[in-house]
Parts: structure tokens; sequence; C-alpha cells
């Protein structure tokens, strides 16, 4: 085999951004959720979106998928509006998300593999057996690959949320939305889904946004961090997960990053 | 000797292959492998710049071809980066089509049904079994009844049911006289038409019309309900509170069925009848008369029978459709297929008991 110049992957360009949220306003009725929230992910970050429970992380997430409408502001998918965009086009944007919810939302009549391959049933033309073969070889890059003919009733909660990425990734989106991929997981597994992802960063160079609060997956895994806060109603703090924990100005993200209950961060005041 | 090619074919690929193109590619290899079958194929992968999942599938699905020597597929130019994405381990996929089936006859298919038909006999023997203990343990005393449920459920399968049993019993009087009366008028028996829908109405289709509507509609429920409690794990967190849930859950609804079936019933009978008498006014049949040979025709045993119908059905439809609750599987679909098994199952016990009623009380 001869060998030539290997040009670069055009994907790992690194001041272009992914998906940028501009001046969001969201909520439900009179509740308001976000007040003026603006930040951007660029191609090939890890980005985790954090903050407590009810700070409204999943309907942030909700809202860049283009489920919810937002009061105000807008959201850009490569630099296009979903917000703004006309029905097939926002259809055109989400079909670049892959998204895996907080229970992987498998389909419960269909068995993994044609979970895994009802993406590419619905929007491609390929043969019955090169879909069979693509959905084999995503389950086995997420270490699925014996879990084909299981149905989603048989998996355990690991198994449902790595599925559900192998569903998200079938149509080769290069952004995908996780929704707490590591809750409820044990530590091994939690650990192995994390190499995973990075793993997939690294090799297929998609870019992550992740909800979650599993302190120990954000330290491992991203390359930037943002953090809600329902009081202000706005991001309180942007960076690195490492530099935020150390070296935050606001004592609440201090504490988050420390896990430190009420009275053990009064007292370290 | 064969291992020179006869004849080469090259292929250069585009500089991206993703989900939006890899169809095409998959489409035209596949047509030159089968046009070609003792023809190498030389694959140009120099433009190639970008794969995503779809095209990973591709590469590889190239690189595993069995082939014969002379005829393989060479990939040529690939980029490292991309080479690297490539599984170097057999995949084994799962094609459904390759799934072995087996193959019954209709002796083992028949045989097989009976089994399980008599297995379910027996689970809902014991399952009935155990309902009666707990009614029993009611009765004495010994547990309570939560009666505000029981009142709960009656209402929402009984009082929220009226207008559509109104309106099916009003119809079935009605399509009946004038059917029944268009016969009997060439005989002038047109009279003896109330006799027809009264003892029909109380003793058969009353009961068996009313049990169909609360099958489909409150048996369904039932079964669903359950059966979303089971996926949810809400049965096991009873039964870790040593709550059995048999009395907690079915008893109420057993309960329920026992008290809104007959009064449902009541007024199938009672608005059929009434449709029918509107009819027979169109063949000079007042309500008077209408009423003095209704008299004639029935008696309050007639009426009973239908009761005692009406009852056992309410017992056996809230029974079925708790115990397929409770029987439920995993996953959003085991919840379909117990809504609908506990309605299938309950019209077809309540034929069953309707023909064993018919023959013993005639």
């Amino acid at each position: 085999m001869a060998n030539v110049h290997i040009p670069p992957r055009e994907q790992t360009a690194p001041a272009e951004n992914a998906l940028s949220v501009e001046h969001l306003k969201m909520g439900y009725g009179d509740r308001i959720l976000l007040e003026d929230a603006s930040f951007s992910v660029k191609k090939g970050e890890i980005l985790v979106i954090l903050g407590g429970s009810g700070c409204g992380k999943s309907s942030l997430m909700k809202h860049i998928i283009g489920l919810y409408q937002p009061m105000a502001g807008d959201i850009k998918i490569k630099n296009q509006s979903i917000v703004n965009a006309n029905k097939a086009d926002k259809a055109k944007l989400q079909r670049q998300l892959g998204v895996m919810y907080q229970s992987g939302a498998l389909f419960g009549s269909l068995n993994v593999l044609e979970n895994v391959r009802f993406p590419l049933d619905q929007f491609t033309d390929i043969g019955l057996k090169e879909k069979n073969l693509t959905a084999s070889i995503l389950l086995d890059l997420l270490e699925m690959g014996y879990a084909g003919s299981l149905m989603p009733g048989e998996l355990s909660g690991g198994m449902l949320k790595r599925a559900g990425i192998a569903r998200a990734m079938a149509l080769g989106a290069d952004i995908l939305m996780l929704d707490e991929p590591s809750a409820g997981l044990d530590p091994i597994t939690a650990a192995n889904l994390d190499q995973t992802i990075l793993r997939l960063r690294d090799s297929l160079g998609v870019t992550f946004v992740i909800v979650t609060h599993e302190l120990q997956s954000i330290f491992n895994i991203a390359d930037r961090a943002i953090m809600l806060d329902p009081h202000t109603k706005s991001i309180i703090a942007e960076g690195r997960p490492q530099s935020l924990r150390d070296h935050s100005e606001d004592p609440h993200v201090r504490q988050f990053f420390n896990r430190l209950s009420d009275k053990e961060q009064h007292k370290g005041e | 000797m064969n291992s020179v090619p006869l004849l080469v074919i090259e292929v250069s690929l585009d500089a991206k292959i993703t989900s939006a193109s890899v169809a095409q590619w998959w489409q035209r290899i596949n047509s030159l492998l089968l046009d070609n079958p003792n023809a190498a194929i030389r694959v140009d992968a120099k433009d190639l710049t970008y794969i995503d999942t779809t095209g990973i599938a591709f590469l590889y699905d190239l690189q595993n071809r069995q082939r014969p020597t002379h005829a393989e597929i060479i990939i040529e130019n690939l980029a490292p980066n991309l080479a690297a994405l490539i599984p170097t381990s057999k995949q084994q996929t799962v094609v459904e089509n390759e799934q072995k089936s087996e193959s019954k006859s209709l002796i083992t298919t028949i045989g097989k049904a009976t089994q399980s038909q008599i297995a379910y006999v027996s689970t809902m023997y014991l399952f009935l079994k155990e309902c009666a203990m707990a009614m029993k343990e009611t009765l004495l005393g010994k547990q309570k009844v939560r009666w505000a449920e029981v009142f709960t459920i009656a209402t929402q399968a009984g009082a929220n049911a009226v207008p559509i049993v109104l309106l099916i019993g009003f119809l079935m009087g009605v399509i009946m006289a004038f059917e029944i009366g268009l016969v009997a008028q060439k005989f002038g028996a047109v009279l003896f038409v109330a006799d027809g829908i009264g003892i029909s109405m109380f003793r058969e289709l009353g009961p068996l019309m009313t049990a169909i509507i609360f099958a489909g509609r409150t048996g369904a429920a039932f079964a669903a309900e359950i059966g979303t409690q089971k996926v949810n794990e809400e049965i096991n967190a009873l039964n870790t509170f040593g709550i059995s849930p048999i009395s907690y859950l079915v008893l109420p609804r057993i309960l329920a069925s026992i008290m809104v079936l007959p009064l449902l019933t009541i007024l199938a009978d009672l608005v059929g009848i009434f449709g029918g008498a509107l009819v027979l006014l169109k063949f000079n049949i007042g309500f008077l008369q209408f009423y003095n040979e209704l008299l004639h025709s029935i008696s309050s045993w007639d009426f009973i029978v239908g009761l005692l119908k009406a009852t056992t059905f309410g017992i056996t439809i809230a029974a079925i459709g708790c115990e397929r609750g409770l029987t439920t599987g995993s996953g959003a679909t085991s919840v379909g297929l117990s809504a609908t098994s506990a309605v299938v199952t309950s019209i077809v016990w309540i034929v069953v008991i309707d023909g064993f009623f018919t023959v013993l009380t005639s």
C-alpha cells in the first residue's frame, strides 16, 4: 500500500463554534429559569452544564435541541439559528445533534440493535445488512457488541445509557448532548463511560454538551464547565472545573465543586 | 496459478463519506462486486479526509468482504488517522433474517396453545383463590377495605360510563324492535315484539353488551394502570412494605366492579326497552299496551338472572384486568399487551360464562 500525504481532519479547527447560546431567556409561564445566558461550545470540546437540582440544566439542553422555544435570545448550531429556523430547517439541524436522554429513552418494542439502527432506517437508503453492520460497529464502540439482540427491558442502567449514546451517534452526529450520563451508575461503569466519551471525542472529534452534577465525571472529562444558579437565574461560573474548584471567587461555586455541606462551608469561611 | 487478477477496477473515494452519501457508495460497490466477481477492486482513499460512523462501517465492510484471492478489495492511500477508526475485531452482526425460525406443525401449535391456556387457567385459579381469601378476611373484619378508593374507582368505571351505556342500550332496543317488528308485522304479531325485547334485554343482551363495554373501558384501564405500576416497581414497593397487592389494588377494583356493573346493566335494560317501546309506536303499539305485554312476558327471575350475570361478569372482568396488570413484563410494550390481553380474555370469558348461565337457568 503506497503512503501519501495525510490530510488533517477537517472538524478540528480550534476556533470554530459547534454551538452558541446568545442572551437566552427561558422558563415556563411565569417561572423564569434563566434571564440572560450566553456561552458557546467549540468543535471537539467537552462542555459540562452543571448546577443544583431544579436550576434548569435539562431545560437548557431541551432548548438547545429545539424542543422548547426560548422567551428571548438565540441558539445557533454551527452558526445556524435553531430558534428562528422554519420547521424543515429545524429538523435538519436537529438531525445534526445526537441526544441521549436521562433514561436512555430506547424504544421498548425494538431490540438494542434495532434501536441503534432506527435513525438509519428513517433517514437513509442504506441496505439492511449494511445498517446492521453500522449499528454493530457503534455498539462495539460503546462496548455493547454482545447486547444487540437484547430488549431494553433486559438492560441495566449503564447499558441503557450506552445504547442511547450509540443511537444518538447513528446518523454521524458530531455534536452529542448527554443528559446525566453517569447518574446512577456504579463507579466502574461510570469511569468506563467517561473513557468512552473521551475516546469518541479524540477519535471522531465529537463535540459533547453534558448535563451532570457527578463531580468525578466532571473532573475526568470536562474541558470547560458552566454553572447555572437558580437564585440569580444566570451562569455564575465558567471555566475549567479544576480552576473553578480551587480559585473561584464565588463561595457557592467552591462549595459545589468541593462537595461541602452548608455547615462545612460556613465553618470554612 | 489464479492469483494474478484478470481485471482490476479502480474506484476513488470522495473527500467525505457520511450518512448522507454512504448509501450511494454502498450501492455502487455492491453492484460492482456483483457484476465483477473475478475482478480485483482497488479503492483509492487519497482524497478521503472525513468519515462518520456510517463511513467507518463502510470502510470496515470493504476491508472484510470475503472474495477470492485474485479478486480482493484493496484500499490504498487511507490516512492513518482514518484507518485507526476502523475496528480490527470481527463484528458479530445480528441479522434478523438469519435468526432461526422454528418450524411448527399444526398439532404442535394447537398443543402449545392448549398447554398455555391450561397454565393460564391454573394461574387464574390461584389468583382468584387469593382474591377470595382477601375477600373473606375483609368480610371477617380482619382487613380494612379502602372504601374511598372503591368509590373513586366506582365513579370512574361506573358513573363516567353512563353516557356510553345509555347510547348503546338505547340503540340496541331501537334496532332490535325495528328488525323484529318488520317481520312480526307480516304475521300480525307486533305486540309480541315487546316480549322479545323484554326477555332478551333483561336476560341476555343487557348484561352481555354492558359487560363488553365494561371490559373495553374498565378492564383495559385496570390492566394498564396496574401494569404501569408493575413496570415502575410500585408493586415491589407494596410487597416490601408487607402489603398484599391483592388486598390493596385488586380487591377495591373487584368491589367497585361488583357495585357498578349491575347498576349499569339495569340502566342498559331500561333504556333498551324504552328504545324498543319508542319504535313500536310506529307499529301502533302504545306505551301502556307495551308495558302490559312486558309485565306478562317477563318475571322477576329474568331480572335476577340478568343481575347475577352482571355481578359475575363484573368479578370476571376486574379479576382478569388486575391479573393481566400484575403479570405485566417490563417496558411500555408489555403494558399495551396486558391491556389488549385483558380485553380479549375478558370478552371470551364473558361469552363462555353467559353460555353456562343460559344452559343452567333455562
